[in-house]
C-alpha cells in the first residue's frame, strides 16, 4: 500500500509541533511554579523540574528527528543558505543546537539537587527555566517566520 | 533508566546530527542529500541513531556517579572514546543490514550472492574500521564537551565521596 507523502509530512510536522508545545509549555510550567508567591524553597520545585527534564529530553530527540522530515519534505526545493529564508533556518538550527547545548547543565544541574539535595536554589531554579523559556520564544518566532514570514 | 544516561544520551545524539545538519546546510548541500532519502528511511536512522547511543552511553556510565564524584566523571571522559567507537560499529552495522536487506529484495535470486553479499563481506571489515576510528573521534571530542558541561554545571571539583 502506497503512503501519501503528504499525508506523512503533515503527521510529522503535528508531532514536530506537540514536541515543541511539550518543551516549550513544561518550561513555562515550572518557571510559573518557581514564581508563584508562596514558593520559598527548591523542593517545592524540584519534582516537576525532574519531570520536565526527563520529557524535555525526549521531545528534543523528537524535535532533531522530525525537524529533519520537514526539511526533507522541502527536497531539492529548499532554499539556500544565502537567501532570507535560509539565514533564518541557519540562526535557528543555531539557537536550538545552543539550547541542546546548554540544557546538559541545567538537567545536571537538576539531577544533582534532586540526588543529593545540594546544589541548585530557588533562584537558580528560576534562572534556569526563565533562560530555557526565552530561548524557546526565541526559536519559536524564528519557527514562525520561517512558516509564514 | 536514569536520568543522567537518558539526557547524556540524547545529547549526544541531537547534538551529533544538528551539528552535521547545520553544517552541511551552510555549504548548501542539504536538499540533495535529503531529497534521495525516504521518510521512513530517515526517521528510522535517527531513532537507530539514537538507541545505539543510549546503549554505548549506558555501558559508559556503568558503575559510575558522575553527580558527586570527580574520580567518575574522569573515568567516564577516559571510556568516552572507546564508546564512540563501538557506537559508529553499532550503528553502522544497522545502516548495513538495512541496506543488504534492501539491496537482496530489489536483486534477482540468482544474482544475490555475487552481486550483494560477495561484495558485502569483503567491505564490512574495512567498513568497520573506518566507523570505529569516525565513532572513536566523534565519541573523544563529545568527552570532552561533557567534562566542560560537568564544569558549567557546577560539578567540577565537587566530590561527595567520603574521604576515610
Amino acid at each position: 500500500m502506497e503512503v501519501d507523502p503528504h499525508l506523512v509530512h503533515v503527521a510529522i510536522r503535528w508531532v514536530h509541533v506537540a514536541a515543541m508545545a511539550t518543551a516549550f509549555g513544561g518550561a513555562v510550567t515550572v518557571f510559573a511554579l518557581s514564581i508563584r508567591p508562596g514558593t520559598d524553597s527548591a523542593g517545592a520545585v524540584l519534582g516537576v523540574a525532574v519531570r520536565y527534564e526527563w520529557l524535555f529530553w525526549a521531545a528534543a530527540g523528537v524535535l532533531a528527528m522530525t525537524g529533519i522530515g520537514n526539511l526533507a519534505a522541502f527536497g531539492a526545493g529548499l532554499l539556500g543558505p544565502s537567501t532570507n529564508w535560509g539565514t533564518t533556518l541557519l540562526l535557528k538550527l543555531g539557537s536550538v543546537l545552543t539550547l541542546v547545548v546548554l540544557s546538559l547543565p541545567r538537567t545536571l544541574a537538576v539531577a544533582r539537587t534532586s540526588a543529593t539535595s545540594i546544589g541548585t536554589g530557588l533562584i537558580a531554579l528560576r534562572n534556569l527555566y526563565a533562560a530555557t523559556t526565552a530561548a524557546f520564544a526565541v526559536i519559536l518566532a524564528f519557527a514562525i517566520w520561517l512558516a509564514h514570514g | 533508566m536514569k536520568l543522567v544516561t537518558w539526557s547524556l544520551a540524547t545529547f549526544h545524539a541531537t547534538a551529533f546530527v544538528l551539528a552535521i545538519v547545520l553544517f552541511v546546510y551552510s555549504r548548501d548541500a542539504l536538499g540533495a542529500g535529503l531529497s534521495g532519502l525516504n521518510t521512513f528511511v530517515g526517521l528510522g536512522l535517527f531513532v537507530a541513531l539514537w538507541g545505539t547511543t543510549y546503549v554505548t552511553t549506558s555501558r559508559a556510565l556503568k558503575g559510575l556517579d558522575l553527580l558527586t564524584s570527580e574520580r567518575d566523571r574522569t573515568v567516564y571522559a577516559g571510556r568516552a572514546l572507546r564508546c564512540g567507537a563501538a557506537n559508529g560499529m553499532a550503528f553502522l552495522g544497522i545502516l548495513g543490514a538495512v541496506a543488504v536487506v534492501a539491496a537482496v529484495l530489489n536483486t534477482r535470486p540468482d544474482q544475490v550472492g555475487l552481486g550483494i553479499l560477495f561484495p558485502a563481506v569483503f567491505i564490512a571489515p574495512i567498513a568497520f574500521v573506518v566507523s570505529a576510528a569516525v565513532g572513536g573521534a566523534v565519541g573523544a571530542l563529545f568527552g570532552i564537551v561533557d567534562l566542560a558541561l560537568f564544569a558549567v554545571a557546577g560539578l567540577a571539583g565537587l566530590d561527595a565521596e567520603p574521604t576515610v
